[in-house]
This record gives C-alpha cells, structure tokens and sequence, in this order.
C-alpha cells in the first residue's frame, strides 16, 4: 500500500485522470449540482490560467460507513484498478491521493478511506476533520447499511461544523451482487435519503468497475469547481490581503482545535 | 468501463507490513505509573517489536521527568539509549541514498535509540495515587528532533483520550509513508491531516528555506513543517548568552559537559542545542539530552576512578550536584526568569558576568551560570556581541536572535572546518599519478605538525573576525573523537574519490594494444580484475558515470576476444 502512495505522488497526471467535459450525475433525482456543465466563471479562470494564482486545488474526501459495505473496494477499484473478492478489515484509516487534470488544472483528491469497525470510531473525529468531501458508502444488498447512513453523516457533520460547501455523496456498492428488481427497491429508499441529507446518490460495482470511475471524476469535478468558487469569492471580499494567509496551523503558539476533548457518537450498528 | 482486473498484490511492490514504519519508527511506546512496580510499560506498538530488559528498563526511566512534582500538565522532551542490538537495514537502497546526500546529523544512528516524549501529568481523585501520569513515547534511530516531537505532539493527546486504538491507526498511517528521502518534498498522512515535510541535503546552502512557499494555502487537513531539525538557539543559550564561545569550543573539543536543569524540556533542548552549535560537524561523543540516575550507563559516566569520559548529559535530578562535583565543565540553567540582559545596561561584554569557579557549584545554589576553569583559546567575537546585544535592547523576536546566533555559530564553524578541508584535500594524490595499470595512489596521511604549520601561516586568524590562539584550538581538536570521525568520513570519500579516477583511467587507456604484448596469464589477470570493479560499481561501493561504467563494460569485453575461446568461455561463467 505505501509503494503505491509514494509512486502515485512521483507520477504526472495520467491520462486515465483528465477532466475536460463535465460529468453527469447518476440520476436527475438526487443529484448536487444542477448544472450540466461547469460554471463559466470556472472555466474562464481556468483558460485564462487563472487558477495557478488562485494556488494549488487540494481536497480532502473522507470515505465512511458501515463495516464491510465495500469503501476500501471502491477506492482501490478506481486507484489501483484492482478488486479483491477477499476481505480485509481496514486497520484505522487507508491513505490515497489521486491526481487530476481539471480543465488543465491540477486536481488533488486526498482520500481517507476509513475503517467501519466500531472500535476505531473513537478515533473517527481527528480523520473527519477538514474534510471537503464526505463519501458515504452502504451495500444495496444490506439495508441496515443504508439506514445508518444518516448516522454517519451527523457524525461527519459534526467535525465539520461551519464548513463553506461540504460535499455529500450516498453510494451504493456491491451492485453487481442484486437482482434489477431488488435493486429498484433499494433505489428508491435511497434516492428518498440522499434527498433528506442533501447529498448525490451513485450505484457502483467494485467488481465490475460500474460507474466507479465516472463517480470519482463526478467528485473531483465538483470538487475542484467549489473550490475554485471559494477561493475566488475570498478574494473578492479581501482584495490586496495575502492569499491563505492565517490558514494554515501552527503547533507552537495556539492550542488548536484538534486536541478538544470531543467525543464522536459511535455510530452502532 | 474498467475491465482489466490487476491482482492486488502486483501493485503493492516489494513492501511488506511495518516496512514502512520501520523506516521512521522503531516503535510507540506506552509508559504508565504502577503503583506496584513504579514507572512501567504498559504497551509497545507494532506488537512484535522486541526491545531487550535494558532498554525496557531504560525507556520506563526516561520517559518521566526525574523530579515529578515540578511538572504539572503535559512535558515534552527527547532522550537517546544505546540499542542493544545494531539496527537492522531494511532498504539498502534507501540507506545508500541517505548516506549519500543527508547531512551528517541527520543520519539515521545504528547505535542509539531517541526517544520522543509527551509526558502528561494532572490531578484524578479517580485513581489512587490522586494523578494522572503516563507517557507516550515514540522511539526511533532519527535524529529529527523538531520533526518528532511536533508527531508526538500530534498523537499524544489523542491517545489519551482515545487509547489503544488510537496508536494503531497512527503506526498505520505512519507505515504508509514515504522512505525518509533527502531533498524531497513527503507528503505523510496522519491522523487525517497531510503533514508537508522535506529533509534536508547535504548539498542545501545555509539559510535557504525549502517549504515556506510550497502550497501556502492550507487548510485544516494540511500542515507545512518548516524544519525537521532546527532546535531553538536562543531559547537554549539565553541564560548563558557571554559563554556562547566558550560552549563551542567545549562542544567542539568533546569535553566532558553536564547541563543541570529544572526540567527535562530544558535540559534536553539545551543538549541538542549545543551539539547543533558546531554544525554542520557531527558531535561523535556520547549525548544524552536527558540522563537519570536510572541509567545504564550511570555508573559508567559518573565513575570517579577514571577521568570524567567525553560525553555531554542533560540532567534534572539535583542529587547530580554532588554526583558531578569534580566534573571540569558544569552549566547550570535556571527555571523561569531570565538574567536582565535586554536592560539599560546590556551586560553581555561586561566584565562583572564571570566564570563561576567549580568550588562554588553546590547542590543548593539555584543560580544560572558555567561552572569551569577552561580558558578558552578564541576570544569573544565583540563585533557578533555588540550587535547581537542590541537586538536584545530592541527586543528582536526570539526566532531573529536564534538565526543570527545560527548563523554566528555556523560562520565559526565553517571558518574553523575549512583549513582542515584544505589540507586534506593537498593530501590527495596527483592525477597524473593515477594509472590505469598500476594499482590506485594511497593518500598521504594527515601529518599533525604539517597541518598545525599550514595554520600558523595561512589559518583562520588571518580572515575570520575572532582572534585568538586557533593552533592551540586545533591542536586540541586533533586529538578529539569528533575529529577522528570527520577523519574517517573525510578519507573514505577521498578513497572513493581515487577509486573512481582509477577507474575513468582504466576506462579510457588503450587496453587492446596493451594485451598485444602480455602473456595470456596477464591477461586474464585483468580480466578478472576489471570484472571485480565493474561489481563493486554496480554494487554502488564506487560511483562512476555511466559512460564510464559502460566504457568499462566494452574494455571488459574487448580484452576478452583477445583471449582464446575456451578461456573466453570459462571467464564468462560467474
């Protein structure tokens, strides 16, 4: 697993990872991003290269859910295009950074693929915090897994309290195990949830590599399009003052807000 | 639509578990009061990390500060043991490349642990003993000690709260970080937050900051770390600011040097600050940042059989006054509240802040001061103190003062390190000396008289600001560990240097013709020969260019045809 973060660091954006056109969501009825394509003003900065000035685009996705629904699948299908039936819990949390060509820009994607055992969630609170993306994943086969989703969210939220433009998207996996019939079912309970939290619903196959791809470019796409909208309204408030500055956090002089005594609500399930 | 399937494994590499971890840290150790066996470990993490009694002894002693009652709340400090057993290499290749371009401090030390402390101690009317006291320790063979304690500083607190599963998370996000590689930007993941760190290189000027512009715009789920190594000067030497030239030279010498302290936090940043003022030399002796009477090694170091040994030790526990009574260099630092020197009057010149004689050093006196008889060989650089003592009188920020003594020091160093780099470099031998025939010219060794001449006439009185007596400076130096090491370092790369030069000779004479006029038994000789030095290039035991190892392959395979084919066919067989 570390071999393959370092190489993906050292390696140019592949071809397999450039975004020129806008991706479509999964299905018009829960879906994030009304637009069938990306906002002007975005791809005006973007062809007049504006975006370098605007600084490096980097966004943190955390991948949560139940144990055993299929994250660390998910991710490892679009990342290391590999599926393995076997499974192996994960231990703590999975790191992965992918890199993207947005409208010839560069793209990070940070993932934190999490683990969904009970026993790290007391921990869940320091990987959740400054997430852009939360990515919450359940198995169409288990609808429990579905019906904790809201759990998970709450939990997510709440690290993330006040975060301009939190992105929450509802995934399915294990699709390729689920008679079409079944799953009509389960998509209509979960079209109905991802509208109640306000997130994009997607269907995926791990196995099959079903629209996995087309889910990850879906993130970065939106992702890389907020924050550039972010970034250029921060400066249309603060014109002259220095980009970023007071951001960043310092060890020595403050207390920071990552050593608070909060305890995450487990989510049991 | 992806349909390729790659089996998982073809993508992991080589990298086992704990690979990765083991690159940065040996382990994260647990340290607990118990109220029957006292300071205890409670856990080690990865779970199949040995460590032998005596450093299990050794790391439950250092890993609380000596004198408890003082240390309220949460204390960090580092601290460094001998292993008992020599690391173990993981990754050759990696280690060749740190040897290669890493500065000399920073190299990963086979012989010694350092361990990183985050000691926390509160009230809780919950346990018996009435507190909270535990410790997490992260123990590894890297000298970085800015980098670790902001990780120790990171992961503490969170494990106190949240317990085991806590460090487990941690080891795995640690085991999937990027080898320590100098001049690289890593990217480490832990605790959800991206840590941005660059080790430095030999080949870094001064005074260069790397990351400061790289990805300013962070956010809460990034950190950029300026240094991983950097101790603050200042903070360390602002108690004994007038003695800055006299701890260099002690430092430098390798002189048997005590720092007494209120707090391990003080003694140990004060140790590491010291053996960085002679940077970029490497301080050969024995240091310990933070020393107990617990020690292994405490009766080895306080033995009054023999002269006090070469070590410089960090300790907290007044009992040591006594212990090192008859020590020949004693600096004693003071709690809180600093010696007025940023006043009307700025005292750093003055004659009235003297030496304290070593008589005076008693178990009660609490008052900051250098307790020695050495006179040192240098005078004081007024120039430097005058102006470093305005920035007192301004009130400069703390960070200004720490650079400009920084910079002091390594000018002072630098001075002092280049009329040894000149002469070892007059001992190499001539190239026109090197032939492709003959076996490599040996480099003359280093003659002490010779050297200490050189000085007389053409020495650093000559061009750096500080006078004084720098022969007699170098001739103490001479018989110092610190020089026998940069000696040693010194001569292996020459060595590899020569081996190298040898080597383009050989690659580029006119080997045919030469094999025209030997016998076979020669030639095969060298065949054998130049077969030996294109192994060792490979095994990267000498460097050359490709070119020259690519000349050396067809020299190789030149000389061969000359021989007869069934001599050809034998020598091709490995």
């Amino acid at each position: 697993m570390a071999g393959s973060v370092s190489s993906s660091r050292v390696m140019q954006v592949h071809k397999d990872r450039v975004i020129a056109r806008f991706p479509e969501a999964y299905t018009k009825d829960a879906r994030i991003d009304l637009k069938f394509d990306f906002d002007p003003r975005v791809r005006q900065a973007c062809a007049n290269d504006k975006v370098n000035a605007v600084g490096l685009k980097i966004c943190k996705m955390i991948v949560i859910g139940d144990v055993s629904v299929g994250k660390t699948s998910l991710v490892n299908r679009f990342c290391k295009k590999a599926f393995d039936a076997d499974y192996k819990a994960t231990i703590g949390v999975d790191f992965e950074v992918e890199r993207f060509e947005v409208l010839n820009s560069p793209f990070t994607l940070q993932m934190w693929d999490t683990a969904g055992q009970e026993r790290f969630q007391c921990i869940a609170s320091a990987y959740y915090r400054g997430a852009n993306i939360v990515t919450i994943v359940f198995d169409v086969s288990d609808i429990n897994s579905l019906t904790n989703a809201t759990k998970w969210l709450e939990a997510a939220r709440k690290e993330n309290a006040g975060a301009e433009g939190l992105l929450v998207f509802l995934v399915g996996t294990k699709k390729d195990l689920i008679a079409p019939g079944a799953y009509r079912d389960v998509e209509k309970e979960a079209i109905k949830l991802a509208q109640a939290m306000s997130a994009e619903y997607w269907a995926v196959s791990s196995k099959t590599g079903e629209c996995v791809k087309e889910f990850f470019f879906r993130v970065a796409a939106l992702a890389f399009e907020g924050s550039i909208l972010r970034e250029m309204e921060r400066r249309q408030f603060s014109r002259g003052a220095q980009i970023g500055d007071g951001n960043a956090i310092k060890l020595k002089n403050e207390p920071s807000p990552r050593y608070k005594n909060t305890k995450v609500s487990c989510c049991k399930t | 639509m992806e349909n390729e399937l790659i089996e998982p494994d073809e993508n992991e590499g080589k990298t086992l578990p704990w690979d990765q971890f083991s690159e940065w840290l040996h382990c994260i150790a647990v340290v607990t009061f118990d109220l029957e066996l006292g300071q205890a470990m409670e856990f080690v993490y990865p779970k199949h990390i040995e460590l032998s009694d005596t450093e299990r002894t050794n790391i439950c002693y250092l890993a609380f500060p000596d004198s408890n009652s003082g240390c309220m709340g949460d204390t960090q400090y580092c601290f460094r043991i001998r292993r008992s057993k020599l690391a173990k290499s993981h990754k050759p290749e990696v280690d060749r490349i740190q040897n290669k371009n890493c500065p000399v401090m920073l190299l990963k030390d086979k012989t010694h642990f350092y361990g990183y402390v985050y000691f926390r101690q509160v009230r809780d009317k919950t346990l018996k003993r009435g507190y909270f006291q535990k410790s997490v320790v992260l123990l590894s063979s890297l000298p970085y000690f800015n980098f670790f304690k902001d990780i120790v500083d990171i992961i503490a607190p969170e494990y106190f709260d949240n317990r085991e599963p806590c460090l487990e998370a941690v080891c795995h996000d640690i085991d999937q970080w990027p080898c320590p590689i100098p001049g690289k930007t890593l990217s480490l993941p832990l605790m959800g937050m991206v840590l941005q760190v660059r080790i430095p290189t030999k080949q870094d000027k001064p005074g260069t900051t790397f990351l400061d512009n790289i990805d300013k715009k962070t956010s809460l789920a990034s950190l950029t770390l300026s240094s991983i190594n950097e101790v603050d000067l200042f903070e360390s030497f602002q108690q004994i600011l007038p003695h800055l030239h006299l701890i260099w030279e002690l430092i430098l010498l390798g002189e048997p040097l005590v720092v007494m302290a209120t707090s391990p936090t003080l003694c140990a940043s004060t140790v590491l600050a010291f053996i960085s003022s002679i940077s970029p030399l490497r301080y050969q002796c024995d240091y310990r940042p933070y020393f107990t009477i617990h020690d292994s090694e405490f009766k080895e170091y306080t033995t009054k059989i023999q002269d006090p040994p070469h070590v410089l030790l960090g300790v907290t526990n007044p009992f040591f006054a006594k212990t090192f009574q008859n020590w020949p260099h004693v600096v004693r630092l003071s709690g809180v509240g600093l010696p007025n020197y940023g006043g009307s009057n700025p005292s750093l010149l003055n004659s009235d802040v003297k030496l304290k004689k070593v008589t005076k050093l008693k178990a009660l006196d609490q008052k900051a001061g250098v307790f020695t008889k050495y006179k040192t060989f240098l005078k004081k650089d007024k120039m430097f103190l005058k102006n470093f003592t305005k920035g007192l009188v301004s009130k400069q920020s703390s960070r200004v003062q720490s650079n400009q003594l920084k910079r002091h020091f390594l000018e002072l160093t630098q001075s002092f390190v280049i009329p040894l780099e000149r002469y070892m470099a007059s001992l190499m031998p001539l190239q026109k000396n090197i032939s492709a025939l003959r076996a490599p010219p040996s480099i003359r060794p280093f003659r002490p008289e010779e050297f200490l001449q050189m000085v007389e006439s053409n020495g650093p009185q000559l061009t750096s600001g500080t006078k004084g007596d720098w022969t007699g400076l170098y001739r103490q130096f001479l018989r110092s560990p610190n020089f026998q090491h940069w000696h040693i370092q010194r001569r292996l790369e020459m060595e590899a240097k020569v081996m190298s030069l040898h080597l383009v000779a050989l690659s580029e004479m006119d080997l045919r013709s030469w094999c025209g006029s030997k016998s076979e038994v020669e030639v095969v000789d060298v065949v054998l020969r130049l077969k030996q030095k294109v192994s060792l290039v490979n095994e990267h035991k000498i460097e050359v260019s490709e070119k020259t190892l690519e000349k050396l392959n067809s020299q190789l395979t030149t000389i061969k045809e000359t021989l007869p084919p069934d001599l050809q066919t034998i020598l091709s067989k490995d």
